[in-house]
């Protein structure tokens, strides 16, 4: 009897914990969203002057798996990352300064929004040039192996990318050398506006075995709670050192770079995304959304006023921290 | 830098082969930092990168020297990650041109990374390519690309021509230079017997450009391999007709010390430019460019060059001799500047500079 009590009671609290972790990846996930809304409804005004390639849709991958690494494991993506700056925990204010092209930017607004980077909490150089990262996380994980530190890269690209020799590159590397890196491919099934079966002739599990790398695809790219989980399996057989590929299918809602849909070029139509839209959380959890939207909005306003007030960076800064 | 002994604490020299004090400073570069490795096709293998590397994987282990696979882009996008978190990496292309398939890593990553970034990263680390030459290297295995890196900002660019050079620039280089460095050595060299310092250098020695041989008719300013060229050259033309040509060795390209360039040129009025590449929009016109900015004036007439002939490299050693400036030219191209055209003075006779090496027996 004091037994089943006793199983009770961890059970409720790990509903609740659950509950509790839930409600922490949901607000991350519409903080992005709402982030990049913010950024849509920005474009027009010329604050931001440089291309931005939105995430939105795709926001449960970056929150399941930043949730599921600890602080000082390492994160190097694309630029398409506005999702793992903030899910990795970047500063909301230097970020929306860097987008602005500002001096209180991250990187004093010579990197923009292809670039972002939060070093203090784990996201390193994200690179525009498809797949030009995913060796850097192999050789942050190597030299981690070296330290024989328990640390972690991960290296985030797209479906695109892993048509790229450096990808195939890395893996064979990170298998030989077995060492600690999480590759996670964000499949959204689109290069910009081509098709994967245009693209793509092996498939990507199946590649990554001959390498005797283990691996595993989530279909549910819009469950935060399962890439957590699946990231977190994914993990354990990293940290051992054996690195992974961790596929995750999900669904980037507007154009390749810009603001707008693209639906209208004709070259996919609304209702190859209206499957994900189904699902995702965002747009299903109304309630949610208004009892969180409100708090966030005041973040990113306060973060908007900052990169309004911070200067743009002057001629002294045009020749500065070139070696 | 300088080469000569006067700046050092020691007047004792020795002599060490130009891979020997390759050898040095890798060994010295693992010693003194743990945190530095090095990788490359071949690094742990009995050749060593021509001697360079030999016998380090086994005394270091293979934390430390570390044969790759063949991904040049994959082993340098590597050496990056390892870098931004704290490793020195140093990585090797048996040939320069085989760093081709490393450019997007170099030219689109390291390069960028402290400046894209805002300089809240960096990737200090050393990259190595061997220039190949002679005996049918032919069109890819003879590439001499400073030109090509020293273009992109973010990148420093050098060419050691010494032993010495090697000795005062990469201890340096590895301890304390913050941003990637590319070190274009030249495999000619890599035999050869030079007499170097005993002592370590008193201080810092500049990534720059010296003076290694004085003189006051006519300045030479070369690189790497053509460095010794226009010091033969210049020894010729002393013997044969009492010229004093002033060599000046760039030494480092992407950071020359344009006023010790300019202020010998200023001084003879007379400019050959030896470099190991093509002329095409390469050093020659780089230096040419320096000269335009500051005093066109200072010129007594147009400079002569020398470098490649405008071509791939022909494998066939009747072209291959004919591909390369000569000391044969080196010589006229400075007589020429000096006394014009109807010098009337003897040239040498030897037209292949290869052969020239093999018979030569060090040191310089």
């Amino acid at each position: 009897m004091a037994a089943g009590v006793a199983d009770f009671q961890a059970g409720e609290r790990s509903l609740m914990d659950s509950d509790e972790r839930y409600r922490r990846l949901f607000r991350t996930a519409l903080m992005i969203r709402l982030v990049e809304e913010r950024i849509i409804e920005l474009y027009p005004s010329d604050r931001i002057q440089s291309p931005v390639h939105l995430s939105i849709g795709q926001e449960a991958v970056a929150v399941g798996v930043c949730d599921a690494l600890n602080a000082d494991d390492l994160v190097f993506a694309t630029y398409r990352s506005h999702g793992f700056y903030i899910a990795k925990g970047g500063s909301l204010d230097k970020m929306f300064a860097e987008l602005y092209g500002r001096i209180g930017g991250v990187s004093k607004g010579k990197a923009g929004s292809m670039h972002l980077s939060a070093p203090e909490v784990g996201l390193m150089g994200s690179s525009a040039v498809v797949a030009s990262s995913i060796p850097h996380a192999v050789g942050a994980a190597l030299s981690f192996k070296r330290r024989g530190s328990s640390r972690v890269a991960v290296a985030v690209f797209g479906d695109g990318a892993t048509e790229e020799g450096v990808y195939h590159e890395s893996l064979n590397f990170a298998a030989l050398m077995k060492v600690p890196v999480l590759f996670l491919c964000e499949d959204n099934g689109l290069a910009v506006h081509s098709f994967k079966n245009a693209r793509q002739s092996y498939n990507l599990l199946e590649h990554a075995k001959t390498f005797g790398i283990e691996c595993r695809r989530v279909d549910e790219g819009w469950d935060m709670m399962a890439i957590r989980q699946a990231t977190l399996d994914a993990l354990s057989v990293v940290r051992a050192g054996r690195p992974f590929v961790l596929e995750i299918a999900t669904g980037r809602y507007k154009e390749h770079v810009g603001v707008g849909d693209d639906f209208h070029f004709g070259y996919r139509s609304a209702s190859d995304i209206d499957s994900w839209k189904a699902k995702d959380p965002l747009l299903l959890d109304a309630k949610l959304v208004a009892e969180l939207k409100p708090e966030i909005d005041r973040e990113i306003a306060a973060a908007a006023e900052f990169a309004e007030n911070s200067a743009f960076p002057g001629r002294d800064e045009l020749l500065t921290d070139i070696i | 830098m300088n080469v000569s002994t006067k700046e050092r604490p020691s007047t004792q020299t020795r002599v060490l082969s130009y891979a020997g004090a390759l050898l040095e400073t890798m060994d010295a570069a693992l010693a003194d930092h743990p945190n530095t490795f090095i990788m490359g096709q071949g690094v742990d293998d009995f050749k060593g990168i021509f001697g360079s590397t030999t016998g380090l994987a086994q005394k270091y282990g293979a934390e430390h020297v570390f044969d790759v696979p063949l991904m040049e882009e994959g082993m340098t996008g590597v050496a990056i990650g390892a870098a931004l978190v704290g490793d020195y990496p140093i990585t090797t292309h048996i040939r320069a041109d085989f760093s081709f398939l490393a450019m997007n890593q170099i030219v689109n990553l390291a390069s960028k990374y402290r400046y894209m970034f805002g300089g809240i990263m960096s990737c200090p680390m050393l990259i190595r390519l061997v220039v190949g030459r002679s005996w049918g290297q032919g069109a890819q295995h003879s590439q001499s690309p400073q030109a090509t890196f020293a273009h992109y900002p973010g990148l420093t660019v050098v060419m050691p021509s010494t032993s010495q050079a090697i000795l005062d620039m990469y201890p340096q280089i590895i301890a304390r230079h913050p941003g990637p460095v590319v070190s274009i050595e030249h495999r000619l060299l890599y035999n050869l017997d030079f007499s170097v310092s005993a002592g370590a250098p008193s201080k810092p020695i500049p990534l720059t450009s010296y003076v290694a041989r004085e003189g006051r008719d006519v300045t030479v300013v070369a690189t790497s391999v053509m460095v010794l060229e226009a010091l033969r050259a210049a020894q010729y033309v002393a013997e044969k007709a009492g010229i004093e040509v002033e060599v000046i060795d760039l030494n480092s390209i992407s950071h020359p010390d344009w006023d010790l360039v300019i202020g010998s040129i200023r001084k003879t009025g007379r400019l050959v430019i030896a470099d190991t590449s093509w002329l095409e929009y390469g050093v020659a016109g780089e230096v040419c460019r320096q000269v335009m900015l500051r005093d066109p004036a200072m010129l007594r007439q147009a400079p002569a060059m020398l470098g490649m002939a405008a071509a791939p490299c022909p494998t066939a050693k009747s072209l291959e001799d004919i591909y390369y400036p000569s000391q044969h030219e080196t010589v006229e191209a400075i007589l020429t500047q000096v006394r014009g055209s109807g010098h009337g003075i003897d040239l040498p006779v030897e037209r292949s500079m290869t052969e020239g090496y093999k018979r030569f027996r060090g040191p310089f």
